[in-house]
């Protein structure tokens, strides 16, 4: 009875799985506009979250939370509790760098830096750990390697990663957020600039990165939503409507909102 | 009579009714074609008429130091003896002046202007970004003269209250000291060398302004993102993204403080020495023709002349010197 009481007063969780990220009321304001309207909800370790919406919902503001990239704005300003581990990541004390270390990005378009291949993965490593040469090596190996990205750039790590294709260069971006072991991984739109078949390289990418990650997925795309995810959150007008296994957010959706969205009929 | 021009008519009338839009077409074609033609040649024209004009000054300029160069041949270049009344002319004083001076402006304007233009566009509050840059725009407009005047009545007696102070502490250090070893006139190298690094920098400072302006937020987003500190961000994205078109800023501001006459003649103090010390007056090229010209007759005047073309195949050389930087820079990065 206890029990039941207590889950009914829980935030929306997804499941069992212990809550890698504990988002508890969080309001954020952008120029004074009320964006996110108290958010709560647990983010499962080593599983992937999706978060649908349409357009302005605030599915990308809540992700640019997590790792506090809006930070770099004036006037912006976030209110309420992220406990990533039960730390409160947005307590101005918690250090910015410990916190993108352990939490790296993958942006709506691939942005790599304009160096070479090899120096693109190197680069975030270098801001945190000093590595032998040999090491780094091996570092930045085993990061392409697990972004899928090694056998096709292994002879041209010397070369100008805008060289190339799209696809290749957005798991690079991937490569680059791995490089530095972080425990969360955000795709913000990870696939929104990319052809059907890199999409579905990235897609594969993140059901085999999911093993070491917590995945955080934004996208526009309620198929990949289904494909690739365990959990998919629904938001609207900047509140969280409904959180719950993929499966039944598109088979029997709890809420009218989120079913007149994923049968299409707004968004 | 009547029956051909009806027949004209009805021929015309098929003519106009059935082909209209194909000839329409047609003429409009050639038209084109003519027109495109015609704007073609004129913008040749106009890139011709700017290679046509530097060429003719570099040229003339040859022509008109042609006795000395004949006379004196490469010794010209080489000699550090310029002296009117016996006609011996050498140009390895004002040569040495105009590079030291603008040595000394760039080392002093660059890292200002970095800092300048990194604060308006990466740190500063927005209303602060708009009256800033503004002023700094102003800088530029000053006229030289005014420098020249500024840098004479007011900077050059500071300067001479200071050389003192900077005798007994940089004039002590081991290597560097020897520069900063002299009377304290106030005129001078450093002085000039100061004097054009404030003229230089708004150049500069708005060229990097405006080239850091575009880079995109999301590049700058995808470093902090990986931890990196805003100094990280500006030094390893933000200014290899922009790098040419800074170093082409940079190679701006040197261009203007290698020609630059009236300021630094004011304060330069005008001798034909070469010291290693940076407080002893000296002399440029542009502030050597300009004090003389006047009074110059004959081979003086020739060598005056030889001294303008200097300053162009300086400045080349300074150019191609950038050239070849980015183009390092180029293979550097991989591309």
């Amino acid at each position: 009875m206890n029990d039941l009481a207590a889950a009914a007063a829980a935030p929306l969780t997804g499941a069992a799985t212990p809550a890698k990220i504990k988002v508890r009321d969080v309001h954020f304001y952008y120029h004074g506009y009320h964006a996110l309207k108290g958010i709560n909800m647990d983010i499962p370790e080593k599983q992937v979250t999706a978060i649908i919406g349409p357009s302005g919902c605030g599915k990308s503001t809540l992700l640019r939370i997590f790792n506090r990239i809006y930070a770099i704005y004036p006037k912006l300003e976030a209110k309420g509790s992220i406990e990533l581990d039960g730390e409160n990541i947005l307590d101005p004390s918690y250090s910015m760098n410990r916190l993108r270390t352990k939490v790296g990005m993958v942006f709506q378009k691939p942005v790599p830096f304009p160096m070479t291949i090899f120096e693109n993965v190197a680069y975030g490593i270098r801001h945190h750990e000093r590595l032998s040469r040999a090491d780094m090596e091996i570092r930045v190996e085993q990061a392409l390697r697990s972004a899928a990205l090694w056998d096709e750039v292994k002879d041209k790590l010397k070369q100008s990663a805008l060289g190339l294709s799209g696809g290749q260069q957005q798991r690079l971006c991937i490569a680059r957020g791995i490089a530095l072991r972080p425990e969360v991984l955000l795709l913000d739109e990870p696939t929104s600039a990319l052809d059907p078949i890199a999409t579905g390289r990235i897609e594969q990418l993140v059901e085999e990165l999911k093993h070491e990650y917590t995945i955080v997925i934004v996208t526009h795309n309620m198929q990949q939503a289904a494909r690739c995810s365990d959990r998919t959150a629904f938001m609207y007008l900047g509140e969280l409507i409904e959180f719950d296994n993929t499966e039944k957010i598109f088979t029997k959706p709890g809420k009218k909102q989120t079913e007149d969205y994923i049968t299409g009929r707004f968004g | 009579m009547i029956d051909e021009t009806t027949r004209g008519n009805a021929l015309s009338m098929q003519a106009t009714s059935a082909e209209p839009l194909a000839r329409d077409t047609e003429h409009r074609s050639r038209a084109d074609a003519r027109h495109d033609f015609i704007f073609r040649i004129l913008l040749r024209t106009c890139a011709l008429l700017v290679l046509a004009a530097l060429l003719g000054a570099a040229l003339s300029t040859l022509w008109g130091g042609r006795d000395v160069l004949f006379k004196d041949g490469f010794k010209f270049l080489f000699s550090a003896d310029w002296n009117p009344v016996e006609d011996q002319y050498g140009a390895l004083a004002p040569i040495a002046g105009t590079l030291v001076t603008s040595l000394i402006a760039l080392v002093l304007a660059v890292p200002v202007s970095f800092g300048v233009a990194l604060f308006l566009t990466e740190i500063a509050p927005n209303w602060m970004r708009g009256p800033v840059a503004t002023a700094i725009e102003l800088l530029a407009g000053i006229p030289s003269i005014i420098y020249g005047m500024w840098g004479l009545f007011v900077f050059v007696p500071f300067m001479a209250g200071i050389e003192p102070w900077l005798n007994d502490t940089l004039g002590n250090i081991p290597v560097i000291g020897a520069l900063f070893h002299g009377p304290p006139l106030g005129l001078g190298l450093l002085t000039a060398g100061i004097v054009l690094a404030v003229m230089i920098l708004p150049f500069i400072s708005s060229v990097m302004r405006e080239v850091f302006q575009t880079v995109p937020a999301r590049l700058k987003e995808s470093s902090y993102a990986l931890g990196s500190t805003t100094w990280e961000v500006v030094w390893d994205i933000v200014l290899p993204y922009t790098r040419s078109a800074v170093i082409g800023g940079i190679f701006l501001g040197l261009g203007r403080a290698l020609g630059e006459t009236m300021a630094v003649t004011f304060v330069l103090g005008n001798s034909y020495n070469i010291t290693s010390s940076l407080l002893m007056p000296g002399t440029s090229i542009s502030s050597s023709i300009a004090n003389e010209f006047n009074e110059a007759v004959g081979l003086h005047r020739s060598a005056l002349i030889a001294l303008g073309f200097l300053l162009f195949v300086v400045t080349f050389i300074v150019l191609l010197i950038a050239r070849l930087m980015l183009r390092q820079l180029a293979r550097k990065e991989g591309r």
